[in-house]
């Protein structure tokens, strides 16, 4: 296995909300990402997924917890420092019309992280990106045109081709292909794992549809109510304890109407993050739920080799 | 046969080309039929000239919609009027937008009721909370009493579900319905459309680029690319037989549980 490149430690995010009470976007969140590999982090909305990835980006201070990246902790980092750790680790977004400026030339969107650190003179613009557009296989000839005169997968080109330009060592995506038709979904899904492949890049990609996750992480991460579930390697996931994991598995539709026959509802709606009960966050959905689930909030331990899971009965299927 | 629509092609504005052309499907009471397709196919259009409600000065320009034994297109305004609503009805993509944010869910609810029926108030209060209440929604009461931004998208999505089956219609238009959900969330609205259908015997068309919705769905199946229906027929020989290829691209770039890896 490769070597770890990011280590998140114990990583909580409170937000202040009215009446002195605080939402928990994120509770006591560790895990590790490794080189070269990609993370997908899963999970319904409001679950602190995205407020989990400002942290990483260091676009938002958490309110305890570490991250280690580069054999520094980046939530301490200001100034400078703070400035240059964005170098080795980008982000592409979900929508990659919002994600740009219209009035921009797409040789300047995709150069300008390159400008603002001075690798490149303004007289390299237009073959730099050239060359980066080459590597996400757009036409070269785009350099000169404005991000409307393209189609949602190219644009989403742009957008992996400037988080690039810096060459770094993480690309974060958040929802990168959520926005996106199927079939174009598909070839931006096998360009990024092949700039994987040749570039050895790690991602840490954040998306709610756990079929597509499960087909081209490493590892997944599911996230419920800003806590982590379970984590476990991408090709073992129909070994899933957590019945959450399980609940969301069963809750994916196929076009194999066999496989439909197997769907089932899990009932009820998610908690309001405001009144979290006390216990495991899933008590309220769970089948399987005990008196000590009530009590006592179930520790992340792993129960087999990268096998994490935060349930106090996962050996009950 | 609730519905038949023969050759159906729509032009906005003074574009001669027109936007889908050779739109030809039958539909029978309790049948669900999906259209599929990606975005621009013309899919939503289908459904939207339907009902005659085609934005920006889009008008069916070739072919015929004949719903319940009636010819669509001789209808004046009154006639719309009472059939929207009423023997045809929508659900959008969010039932929230469709609501208006400054006032309760329950006003707009018993205004709708109103609108349709001579129940008087309270009647039509009654109404809808019946109807809340067979949606699995908690509370209505607190429900007709709450705005939009005060609920979950499952269930505003509910409430437009709730509002759209009132006057028992006979043919039931989707548009995405399940696409602004969560997985869990889709699953249980699906579960409830899928519950509807059979059991008060309407017929549905619905909108969707989920396939594997449609796959779970549907009785009949419509692929749709660039305005044209590529391939038709019932659902279980489309998805385990398609013919065209576009057809068959599109099954193969769905992410599947399963399916072989890209890494």
């Amino acid at each position: 296995m490769s070597e770890i490149i990011m280590s998140v430690e114990h990583l909580t995010k409170r937000f202040p909300v009215a009446n002195g009470k605080f939402l928990t976007a994120c509770d006591d969140i560790t895990f590790n990402v490794r080189k070269g590999e990609t993370i997908g982090i899963v999970g319904e909305s409001g679950c602190g997924k995205t407020t989990l990835l400002k942290a990483i980006m260091n676009m938002q201070l958490p309110t305890s917890g570490r991250i280690i990246f580069r054999g520094e902790d980046i939530t301490q980092l200001t100034g400078e420092a703070k400035r240059q750790n964005y170098r080795h680790i980008q982000m592409v977004f979900q929508d990659p019309t919002a994600a740009f400026d219209p009035k921009m030339h797409i040789k300047d969107i995709v150069c300008e992280p390159l400008l603002n650190f001075d690798l490149i003179s303004a007289a390299d613009v237009e073959s730099k990106a050239r060359e980066l557009l080459e590597q996400v296989d757009l036409p070269p000839d785009f350099v000169n045109r404005y991000p409307h005169n393209m189609s949602g997968g190219q644009r989403q080109r742009v957008a992996i081709a400037r988080a690039l330009a810096l060459e770094p060592e993480i690309i974060a995506c958040d929802e990168a292909t959520s926005a996106l038709d199927v079939s174009v979904q598909d070839t931006i899904i096998k360009l990024l794992v092949r700039l994987q492949r040749e570039k050895g890049i790690t991602y840490i990609f954040i998306c709610h549809d756990l079929a597509l996750v499960s087909l081209f992480s490493h590892r997944i991460a599911v996230m419920y109510l800003g806590n982590m579930m379970e984590k476990l390697d991408g090709d073992k996931l129909k070994d899933a304890r957590h019945p959450y994991t399980r609940a969301l598995l069963k809750a994916v539709f196929s076009t194999d109407r066999e496989r439909n026959q197997y769907i089932e509802i899990l009932p009820g709606d998610i908690p309001s993050p405001l009144d979290m009960p006390s216990g495991c966050p899933f008590q309220n959905r769970c089948a399987q739920c005990q008196e000590l689930c009530r009590e006592q909030k179930p520790a992340f331990q792993e129960i087999d080799d990268n096998h994490f899971v935060a349930c106090h009965y996962p050996h009950t299927f | 046969m609730i519905l038949d629509v023969k050759n159906l092609a729509v032009s906005y504005a003074k574009n001669d080309t027109p936007t889908i052309q050779g739109v030809t499907f039958e539909l029978d009471e309790r049948e669900i039929l999906a259209i599929v397709g990606e975005s621009g196919s013309g899919k939503t259009t289908v459904i939207r000239a339907i009902l005659n409600v085609l934005p920006g000065g889009g008008r069916v320009s070739e072919g015929k919609i004949i719903f319940d034994g009636r010819d669509l297109s001789t209808l004046d305004g009154e006639g719309w009027r009472s059939l929207r609503g009423k023997d045809i009805s929508m659900i959008f993509q969010d039932s929230g937008a469709m609501m208006n944010p400054v006032h309760t869910i329950g006003k707009q609810f018993v205004e709708y009721i109103q609108t349709h029926s001579d129940l008087d108030k309270q009647d039509a209060y009654n109404l809808a909370v019946e109807k809340l209440t067979m949606m699995n929604l908690p509370n209505p009461d607190n429900i007709m009493s709450s705005y939009t931004f005060e609920l979950s998208g499952g269930m505003r999505q509910r409430v437009g579900i709730a509002m759209a089956i009132t006057f028992q219609p006979k043919l039931l238009l989707a548009d995405e319905p399940t696409s602004a959900l969560d997985v869990t969330t889709q699953a249980q609205i699906v579960g409830e459309l899928m519950f509807i259908t059979r059991g008060t015997g309407a017929a549905m068309i619905i909108v969707t680029h989920n396939l594997g919705v449609a796959s779970y769905l549907s009785d009949k199946l419509i692929v749709m690319s660039q305005g044209k229906v590529v391939e038709a027929g019932a659902t279980d020989d489309v998805i385990k037989n398609p013919k065209h290829q576009y057809t068959q691209s599109l099954l193969a770039s769905v992410p599947e549980m399963g399916r072989r890896r890209y890494v």
